[in-house]
């Protein structure tokens, strides 16, 4: 039986906030908040599947917002995830049209002590791009480009799990994988200069 | 390898922090100084940067998965013990409906006039009047005494309004409705003639009831719908629609 890990606010904080945050970590996010988000979004029009959907999203955002280090904690956890689902959820709805139900929502809520969030969630849709354009890399690039930059892997650490012949032929699939996506880019500079924003905004 | 490549690769190994000394001031002055690279070394970082996003997409996504999974698992015993309680009160609300509807068709269509005088009768009470010496006919109802108290009224040379009501009663109560409906009616009649209006809310009330033990439902019915309509009538309360409606169905069935 798996026995899992329990974290304090500050304990989650710091591991999320890691190259590599573990799993236990986002296990717990959902543990503890995914019935809360979830029942807002059900409770403004939205389906199972829609409350599922945006809180995957929402902790994505709050992962990246802890690694730019932009939650100060001045609000918790809780109050934080429940801000950044209702304005994702409100994106949602203007994405979809459904205008008139988002200005009623957003009214209802709006004397609620609200962190800025809005700001954070503005490039999702680049985002999407972004990860896209990745989707475009083959199989092989895409694993040796997230061994070694997300999963921080060494060098040998990768070739025992693919079957290269030794660490040089790694490292020049990788430099091929890393310059493909790098011109992937600056074939699209209108997209490149707004992902900037989104990846580097401070 | 050419120019553009060593670039590439220093520029790479300069992402990857793999640089040092000569090679580190070098490259960080060409990055400097030349927009070419420097725009290279952005989109790089960038390239890098999108790495790690997808990477964090693809492994929230598949603990999403597993997530999901495991709550919906821990969220369906409740959901199930909720759904058979909910089940079972629908159940038992269907049940009593069904037994109350029953119940409430048998009422309706085996009413008969003695059913209803019987559900309804209620016997006047006498009450005490602070000062007042009682009478002879007051005393005989108030012990129950109604034969005696027939007997009585049947000797007064000029019986009162109070003695008309009284008896008018005590024939109600020994089931003679035929002279209880006899004596009320007078009693208006008297009222009628001195122009007072003495009991006439009450008789209302027990005339009707007499008519009903005695099968005049026609004309026991108009009364009832009246003391029914009049909120403020002092048996108002003692005539619901549902009484009504049954003297109705038994007036219509004779």
């Amino acid at each position: 039986m798996e026995i899992s890990k329990t974290f304090t606010d500050s304990s989650l904080i710091q591991a999320l906030r890691s190259d590599d945050p573990p799993d236990d970590a986002i296990r717990h996010l959902y543990r503890l908040y995914f019935a809360l988000t979830a029942a807002y979004v059900t409770q403004n029009s939205g389906s199972e599947q829609d409350a599922e959907d945006i809180f995957q999203e929402v902790i994505l955002v709050f992962i990246e917002v802890l690694k730019k280090e932009k939650f100060r904690g001045e609000s918790s956890i809780s109050t934080f995830l429940y801000s950044l689902t209702r304005n994702i959820w409100l994106n949602e709805l203007k994405k979809r049209g459904r205008s008139k139900l988002r200005d009623a929502i957003f009214e209802k809520g709006k004397d609620q002590s609200d962190p800025d969030t809005s700001q954070l969630i503005v490039h999702r849709e680049m985002k999407a791009e972004l990860m896209q354009l990745v989707d475009k890399l083959g199989e092989n690039c895409k694993k040796i480009l997230l061994a070694f930059y997300f999963e921080n892997l060494a060098m040998s650490e990768i070739l025992q799990n693919m079957k290269y012949e030794n660490e040089q032929v790694v490292r020049n699939k990788k430099y091929k994988c890393l310059k493909q996506l790098e011109q992937m880019l600056s074939a699209e500079p209108i997209l490149a200069k707004n992902l900037k924003s989104v990846l580097f905004y401070e | 390898m050419n120019e553009n490549s060593t670039h590439t690769e220093q520029l790479i190994q300069y992402l990857d922090g793999e640089l040092q000394g000569d090679s580190l001031s070098t490259i960080q002055k060409s990055i400097e100084e030349n927009n070419a690279i420097r725009a290279e070394f952005e989109n790089l970082r960038m390239a890098k940067e999108s790495v790690k996003s997808y990477g964090l997409k693809m492994r929230v996504g598949s603990i999403h998965e597993e997530m999901m999974q495991e709550l919906k698992v821990k969220a369906r015993p409740k959901t199930g013990i909720l759904k058979t309680i909910y089940r079972y009160s629908l159940r038992v609300a269907a049940v009593l409906i069904i037994l109350f509807g029953v119940s409430a068709l048998y009422q309706y269509f085996s009413a008969t006039p003695e059913k209803l005088f019987n559900e309804n009768f209620q016997a006047f009470e006498l009450h005490e009047t602070r000062g007042k010496l009682k009478t002879s006919l007051e005393d005989m109802y108030e012990k129950g005494d109604m034969n005696g108290l027939i007997q009585q009224f049947s000797l007064l040379k000029s019986p009162q309004v109070k003695d008309y009501f009284l008896t008018g009663n005590a024939f109600l109560s020994t089931h003679q409705p035929a002279r209880a409906i006899e004596t009320f009616i007078r009693l208006e009649q008297l009222n009628k003639t001195n122009n007072t209006h003495f009991f006439e809310e009450d008789v209302e009330y027990f005339l009707a009831l007499s008519y009903l033990s005695n099968n005049e439902t026609s004309k026991a019915l108009p009364l009832f719908e009246k003391i029914h309509a009049d909120q403020n009538h002092p048996f108002h309360s003692a005539v619901s629609a549902w009484f009504i409606s049954r003297v109705k169905r038994v007036s219509s069935h004779p």
